[in-house]
């Protein structure tokens, strides 16, 4: 969905971008502005009245000559006036820094080598040099381009799945969408079991075939959440004080609100679907995250910990 | 009367400023040409707001000079103006669709995270060359950049300004200390970002989850250190992962099993950067698995269970 509501730097940003292709292109529907730029026609409408009242009072110069009721009609139509501004800047530090950070970190995904589109972005507009490096050591590659050949031939795959609990199952699954997630990747698709979009993680799949079957039509009228973890709405809240080098706990759950700092510690609450797997997400910071509530939750992770403890010393000579 | 908002501002400011490319315009010159200038209601009321602009035009991307007073800001004698070369965009480019949808995965990679926003305008700013459609030919994959830390984008944009950075560093033996340092490169190790960094002519590596204070971007200029140093750095901290190596038992039909996917003997080698890290990893497998080698690690472990157990007890 478009952004309805911009602050004052994104509108300026906005309006410096509707000057620059509409002197370039010449007039436009606000409506294709708004698509173009992902945004709602609100904003387009407020974005062009931006660039309308734009005045040198001391002088008495009007920078764009903005046709005000071909706007009335949804058209973006103005002249330059007596402003020397006919196309935005070049992107600014911060611009260059987070796409050539994002360009550099796709540059390292399976799927996007090679990619001479990449390179020609990497080479010619990000200005600036992009002081960041993103390895992969990503080892399912035959999977992963299984996957994508499914995705695009709109087939369905079979395989054996471990979910988070254990369980290992039998699934055919409508694949939908690949999410690349730090170390893990993952794939969203319809589970035909469970009759609803899952998050799938590649190494927890097996034996993965391509069924030959298209898609259902359930798969195809699906929407994918952009929350791979799972969604702000699961149901167990799990109060938690974590640490400064393990605040990633509260990146990697949805949350409710943004945790405290409170002297030295943060203190937040996550949101979990099951109590199932919290033991091994919180037993893996090694005490710098501590569960405080509810009482199930801080059991679930004790249990999970001695377990692993009690594995450790096992007796040598057990047979 | 008519209010102008700060957008409307800072449209007026930069057309303003573009007027005269030579000579730029006095600070005066600006206060009685840009509307909201002239209404404010007090001359601090004023200056905030013209400080602020400047900051928000210069984020913009604007180059914005301050020329005729040895390059002193904030002077009555001194004359702003927009450099000419903030609108030199690439002569010989031509954004595709492919490269459009390239930018959008790209942009899309930081979420919602820190720099989402700066990677969202930035790609608003790049469809501006042109009303071209986005081709889908990659739509099935949806990268996320996981890069939440709060020092990544201060230690990038010290590094993009040649900036010396201060922060509080803890290592994994908790001791605490303050850095300061020339930072030259941010990494994403197995998983972890980590600095790279100069610190009294020696290049370190530093894990940004240990980062625990705000990092301050310091005045003095970063020290400056060669590529092929860098390079030496850097392919010193991959012999350093090569060396060290875990040796892991690990149990049959279990999760840890499907992930490691150990040979019949049910052991794998693995190597590793720091030992804390691989300790973490290691422990969200609990019983599924045992340390041989090192010691070090497995004592390590042990003893980051039991704290576990009795935080919880």
């Amino acid at each position: 969905m478009p952004k309805q509501e911009l602050d004052a730097d994104e509108l300026f940003n906005l309006a410096l971008s509707i000057v620059g292709i509409v002197l370039r292109d010449g007039s436009m529907q606000v409506t294709e502005l708004a698509n173009h730029f992902d945004v709602s026609e609100r904003a387009i409408e407020k974005a062009v009245k931006v660039i309308a009242n734009s005045e040198d009072i001391a002088n008495y110069e009007t920078h764009f000559e903005v046709q005000d009721w071909l706007l009335e009609e949804g058209e973006v139509s103005f002249t330059p006036g007596r402003s020397n501004l006919t196309r935005p800047p070049v992107l600014s530090q911060r611009q260059a820094v987070a796409l050539g950070t994002g360009l550099e970190y796709l540059s390292s995904l399976p799927g996007f080598e090679n990619n001479t589109d990449l390179e020609t972005l990497r080479r010619k507009l990000i200005h600036s040099v992009t002081p960041v490096q993103v390895e992969s050591n990503f080892s399912k590659n035959t999977e992963l381009d299984l996957l994508r050949d499914a995705i695009r031939s709109g087939v369905s795959i079979s395989c054996e799945y471990r979910n988070q609990k254990g369980e290992t199952s039998m699934r055919q699954i409508d694949p939908l969408r690949i999410d690349f997630l730090g170390k893990r990747h993952y794939l969203r698709g319809w589970c035909r079991q469970n009759l609803e979009v899952r998050s799938f993680r590649l190494d927890r799949m097996i034996k993965l075939t391509a069924t030959g079957e298209a898609i259902s039509q359930d798969a195809l009228a699906a929407e994918i959440s952009e929350n791979v973890y799972g969604e702000a709405n699961q149901q167990i809240e799990v109060q938690v004080i974590a640490k400064p080098e393990a605040a990633e706990i509260f990146w990697n759950f949805p949350t409710s609100q943004r945790p405290e700092l409170i002297t030295g510690e943060y203190h937040g609450t996550i949101r979990i679907g099951n109590l199932a797997s919290l033991g091994r997400h919180i037993t893996r910071y090694g005490g710098q995250v501590r569960v405080i509530a509810p009482k199930e939750a801080r059991l679930a992770v004790f249990g999970f910990a001695q377990s692993a403890l009690l594995g450790i010393q096992k007796p040598e000579n057990e047979d | 009367m008519y209010k102008q908002t700060p957008a409307e501002r800072l449209v007026t400011l930069t057309c303003c400023l573009l007027s005269r490319p030579s000579l730029g315009l006095s600070k005066n010159e600006l206060f009685q040409a840009v509307t909201a200038y002239a209404q404010a209601g007090s001359d601090a009321a004023r200056e905030k707001m013209f400080d602020r602009d400047k900051s928000a035009i210069r984020e913009a991307g604007f180059i914005l000079e301050v020329i005729g007073n040895d390059g002193f800001d904030d002077t009555d004698s001194a004359r702003y103006r927009i450099q000419h070369s903030s609108f030199s965009w690439p002569e010989d480019f031509e954004l595709t669709p492919q490269m459009l949808q390239l930018l959008e995965i790209a942009g899309k990679a930081w979420n919602s995270q820190m720099m989402g926003d700066a990677a969202r305008s930035g790609i608003m700013r790049l469809r501006s060359l042109g009303l071209i459609p986005m081709s889908t030919d990659l739509a099935m994959l949806s990268p996320r950049l996981l890069a939440q830390h709060p020092a990544f984008a201060p230690l990038a944009n010290s590094i993009s300004m040649n900036q010396m950075a201060r922060f509080n560093y803890r290592k994994a033996d908790l001791s605490e200390q303050i850095r300061e340092v020339s930072p030259k490169k941010l990494r994403q190790l197995a998983g972890e970002w980590v600095l790279l960094a100069d610190e009294n002519g020696q290049i370190k590596n530093f894990l940004l989850r240990r980062i625990v204070s705000s990092v301050s971007e310091l005045p003095d200029s970063a020290t400056v250190v060669s590529l092929a140093a860098i390079d030496q750095a850097e392919a010193e901290l991959l012999i350093h992962v090569e060396n060290q190596v875990a040796k892991i038992e690990i149990a049959p039909d279990t999760e840890a099993f499907w992930h490691f996917n150990p040979g019949p003997e049910l052991i794998v080698d693995l190597n590793y950067m720091d030992e804390a890290l691989l300790a973490e990893d290691l422990m969200e497998y609990g019983s599924d698995l045992v340390v041989l080698e090192p010691t070090s690690l497995a004592k390590r472990i042990s003893e980051s269970l039991l704290r576990v157990v009795e935080l919880h007890a």
